[in-house]
C-alpha cells in the first residue's frame, strides 16, 4: 500500500513536469526555430502573392435607392500547407508574440497557436480563427482572459500586418461553433480552455480588423451587410 | 525491483534485455497515458473538434 502511494505520487510529479515544463521546453524551441526562419518565408510568400485587386463596393447610403460604388484595393491571400508557419502574432497587453501555423491538430498546437485551414486567413474577409494552448505547450494563450474589449491583436502575414480590435469575449462550450461562423468584414476569432487547467469550457475573443492591407475593403463589406440587414 | 528480475526468465544477459524492454514500452505508455490527461487539462483550445 505505502509503495502504491508513493508510485501514485511520483507519477503525478512526472505528469505535471511533463505536461507544465517539459512541453513549454518543448515548445520553446519550436517557436525559436519558426521564429528565426519566419521573416524569410514571410518575404518569400510575399514575392509570390498576386497584384491588388479593384474591386467595386456598393455601398447603399442612406436612400437605398441610390447605391454609391466605391472601388477600393483588396490582397487576396491563401493559406499555406498544414504544419507551416502563417505568420506572427502579438498582443502587446499579455506578453504574447508567437509564429502562428496553419492547423488545428494536436502536432501542430504542440508548436504554436494553430489557424482553422477551412476559415479565411488573418485579413482576409471572413472570420479567421486561431486556437491555442492555455497552460502546456508553452502556454500562449495563458493570459487571454485579461484582455478587454478594445485591447488590439497585431498579426503579420504575408500580405502584411493587420491590427485587429476587440469586440466580443465570450466563454462558450467546446462545441458552440458559431463563434467560428462567417461574419461581414474581416474578424479574427481567437479560441483556448477555460478556466485554466481544465478543458471543460472555451475562452473565446473575436475581433475586427481596423488596419491594414484589406482594412478599408473589410469595412465596406460591413457596412453593405449592415445595410442589407437593415433594408 | 528485486522480484520483477527472479520473474523474468533465461540467463542474466536476456533479463537484462527483457528488462529494457519491459523499461521502454512502460515510457511508452506513460507517455501516451500523459498525453491522454494532458488533453484533459488542456486540449489545445479548438471548438467542435
Amino acid at each position: 500500500m505505502g509503495w502504491a502511494l508513493i508510485v501514485g505520487a511520483c507519477l503525478v510529479l512526472a505528469f505535471l513536469g511533463y505536461q507544465l515544463y517539459i512541453t513549454d521546453l518543448l515548445n520553446d524551441r519550436v517557436q525559436a526555430e519558426a521564429m528565426a526562419s519566419l521573416d524569410a518565408e514571410l518575404a518569400e510568400r510575399r514575392s509570390q502573392l498576386p497584384e491588388p485587386e479593384e474591386v467595386p463596393v456598393t455601398v447603399p447610403e442612406e436612400e437605398p435607392e441610390t447605391p454609391a460604388f466605391v472601388r477600393t484595393s483588396f490582397v487576396p491571400e491563401a493559406g499555406v500547407p498544414e504544419g507551416e508557419a502563417l505568420g506572427r502574432m502579438t498582443i502587446e497587453k499579455i506578453g504574447v508574440d508567437e509564429v502562428v501555423f496553419e492547423g488545428v491538430d494536436s502536432d501542430t498546437l504542440k508548436k504554436g497557436p494553430g489557424h482553422m485551414p477551412w476559415t479565411p486567413v488573418p485579413g482576409q474577409p471572413g472570420n479567421a480563427v486561431i486556437s491555442g494552448h492555455r497552460t502546456t505547450y508553452g502556454r500562449p494563450f495563458y493570459d487571454l482572459d485579461q484582455l478587454e474589449v478594445g485591447d488590439e491583436i497585431h498579426v503579420e502575414t504575408a500580405v502584411g500586418e493587420h491590427v485587429f480590435e476587440i469586440r466580443e469575449i465570450h466563454i462558450v462550450e467546446p462545441d458552440d461553433v458559431w463563434v467560428t461562423e462567417e461574419k461581414p468584414g474581416a474578424w479574427l476569432t481567437l479560441t483556448t480552455c477555460h478556466p485554466h487547467f481544465s478543458a471543460r469550457e472555451r475562452l473565446v475573443v473575436q475581433a475586427e480588423l481596423v488596419q491594414g492591407p484589406n482594412a478599408e475593403y473589410a469595412s465596406l463589406l460591413a457596412s453593405q451587410a449592415e445595410a442589407e440587414q437593415d433594408a | 525491483m528485486r522480484r520483477l528480475w527472479r520473474a523474468l526468465p533465461g540467463p542474466a544477459p536476456l533479463r537484462a534485455l527483457e528488462l529494457l524492454v519491459l523499461a521502454a514500452v512502460a515510457l511508452v505508455a506513460l507517455f501516451f497515458l500523459f498525453e491522454w490527461a494532458g488533453g484533459l487539462l488542456d486540449s489545445g483550445g479548438v471548438i467542435g473538434a
